[in-house]
């Protein structure tokens, strides 16, 4: 029997749903869906993966036995913090030779360029499929690669170096290569916020073209510093396929480790741990990050554009 | 001296790509220069390698599906973006972002692991969902700086002027935001298929383009890896620039109408 409240309620209903996004005042309704996919799809994956890691694996059987032997197994094992300090140190010198090598290119572009050409240019060299890239450098710094024929039939070595290729030298260099792009258009971006004006301003009191740099462009624009760095640390660090490829015994990052687990080891509960620490220490590479910029009074506490 | 070093930064971008695409027409397998001849025996090999074709057709399944659905999702979130305010914007923008905060190993393994809890087999369909997951950060990022400059005012106008919900929708809130949704969809379809990082981790036998070239790269070297590799590169520029023309002609269009207006 149709009551009052009945009424009430169905001519409430359509205004829940979802199917009729533009009907919702607060635009939860809109936002249901994509949230109910990266809750599922994100979320939860992230919890199931952390209670995992709390879990034991027993002959690729994953044991629900509550536990904290996988932390206290990765905690003493001396070959896990050696491949932890060789993704840190890739993620570290990819992310400062992209920043510091994208910094002038992207304020040409914001500047000086009259056209985004080059901005295109970037993109297309980031849409070039990373493994290509990755087989891009093992080609030229190979044993019979482009880097030692050409030495040797310049007559500067008389057989290929080995060293060049299988080195954590060889994965930042590729790295480098993979996030430049992407630094860049993270700095780019920054640096739109930041108008001429403000330049000329700084020009017209007297600031020499460093020192605009130094006192205007470097603050304003240090949010996208921050990202850019991190970015390019966060995904060479916990990059696994140039480790293997081209990163040779030395070469082992804590990432090649994880993936391991999950491809072929089949220790899950190991992998999922091993995860978790090495999100942590990007954690703390990110805190001390800021606070270095702190210290080199790059990063004011407010932005001065809004 | 900017100019100097912007070459030497476009050099350093493009060399390795342009060493590949020379070696792809190179006759012998050797990777050395000089080059002694050019063919296209190692394009006519890859054509009748079966495992090819199947997986380069793969990718492209995946990249249409993953394209669609990250459009849904984006859209919709895009849309959400121009209607929350406060804490639950910055709390949903985060969530939205989160995902390529992340290393894409972490994904991966998260995916693999929740996958493997609902008994959900790998398949591509499981890889569709994870390139969902890995491109709807690039698509709602990309629809954030437009919706920043969203006018609310043009939809309550379409309201006072006796249009419902829908209309509204229809004629004036998605005309404003669909050079942006489709250049984003692109965009979603140029990262799923060049994706491997996660892809190796959630799919079955079946196999993509990036994980038909990574079983090429372990196995030896076999320099119609190269010809895989150009012929990748070449069918993501392809779809790039077919994007960026589509954009381009839609802003010359509206401008075209403004002047028009104007005139």
């Amino acid at each position: 029997m149709a009551t009052v409240t009945d009424y009430i309620e169905s001519e409430e209903k359509p205004r829940r749903s979802v199917i009729r996004p533009v009907r919702m005042p607060q635009g939860f309704g809109v936002a249901a869906i994509p949230l109910a996919f990266l809750l599922f799809f994100f979320i939860l994956p992230v919890i199931i993966l952390f209670v995992t890691s709390f879990f034991t694996a027993r002959s690729f059987v994953i044991e629900p036995v509550w536990n904290v032997q996988n932390y206290a197994r990765i905690l003493w094992a001396a070959g896990f913090w050696q491949a932890t300090w060789v993704g840190l140190k890739n993620g570290f010198f990819t992310a400062s030779f992209s920043v510091v090598l994208s910094f002038p290119i992207a304020y040409y572009i914001v500047y000086r360029a009259r056209s985004n050409i080059i901005l295109y240019l970037a993109l297309l060299s980031w849409f070039s499929s990373y493994l290509v890239r990755v087989y891009a450098w093992r080609t030229i710094l190979g044993t019979n690669g482009v880097i030692n024929s050409l030495l040797m039939s310049m007559g500067i070595i008389d057989e290929p170096l080995e060293i060049i290729l299988f080195s954590p030298f060889a994965s930042v260099i590729t790295l480098i290569h993979i996030m430049l792009p992407f630094a860049l258009l993270i700095l780019v971006s920054a640096m739109r916020d930041v108008k001429q004006e403000y330049l000329e301003a700084a020009r017209d009191l007297g600031a020499s073209v460093f020192s605009v740099i130094y006192k205007v462009i470097l603050p304003m624009t240090h949010k996208g510093i921050v990202g850019s760095f991190m970015f390019s640390f966060i995904l060479a660090a916990g990059d696994y396929v140039t480790p293997q490829l081209l990163g040779g015994r030395e070469g082992v990052t804590s990432g090649l480790l994880i993936a391991n687990q999950f491809r072929s080891a089949g220790n899950w509960p190991l992998g999922s741990a091993m995860a978790f620490v090495m999100m942590g220490t990007f954690i703390i590479v990110y805190v001390a990050f800021l606070l270095f910029l702190r210290l080199l009074r790059l990063a004011p506490g407010r932005r001065y554009d809004r | 001296m900017l100019r100097t070093y912007l070459a030497a930064y476009l050099f350093f971008l493009f060399a390795p790509i342009v060493i590949i695409v020379l070696f792809s027409f190179h006759s012998t397998p050797g990777l050395v220069f000089p080059m002694e001849g050019l063919s296209l025996r190692w394009y006519s090999e890859l054509f009748d390698n079966r495992n090819f074709i199947v997986s380069l057709w793969n990718s492209i399944k995946v990249g249409f599906f993953t394209s669609v659905t990250t459009t849904f999702l984006g859209t919709l979130a895009g849309l959400a973006l121009i209607r929350t305010r406060g804490s639950f914007r910055r709390a949903f923008e985060l969530l939205n972002f989160m995902p390529i905060g992340l290393p894409g190993l972490f994904l991966g393994i998260a995916l693999a692991t929740l996958f493997a809890q609902i008994r959900l087999p790998r398949s591509l369909l499981t890889v569709t969902i994870a390139h969902v997951l890995f491109t709807l950060p690039f698509f709602v990022e990309a629809m954030r700086s437009r919706v920043t400059y969203f006018d609310q005012s043009l939809e309550e106008a379409a309201r006072d002027l006796g249009a419902n919900q829908f209309q509204t929708f229809r004629l004036v809130t998605i005309p404003i935001l669909l050079p942006t949704i489709v250049g984003a969809a692109i965009l979603t379809f140029a990262l799923s298929f060049d994706e491997f990082i996660i892809t190796v981790f959630v799919s079955g036998n079946d196999t993509t383009l990036p994980l038909f070239i990574w079983s090429m790269l372990r196995r030896t070297v076999d320099p119609s890896i190269n010809a895989a590799s150009v012929l990748a590169l070449s069918l993501s520029i392809l779809v790039l620039g077919a994007g960026g023309l589509s954009m381009w002609l839609q802003r010359k269009r509206a401008v075209a109408a403004r002047l028009s207006e104007e005139g």
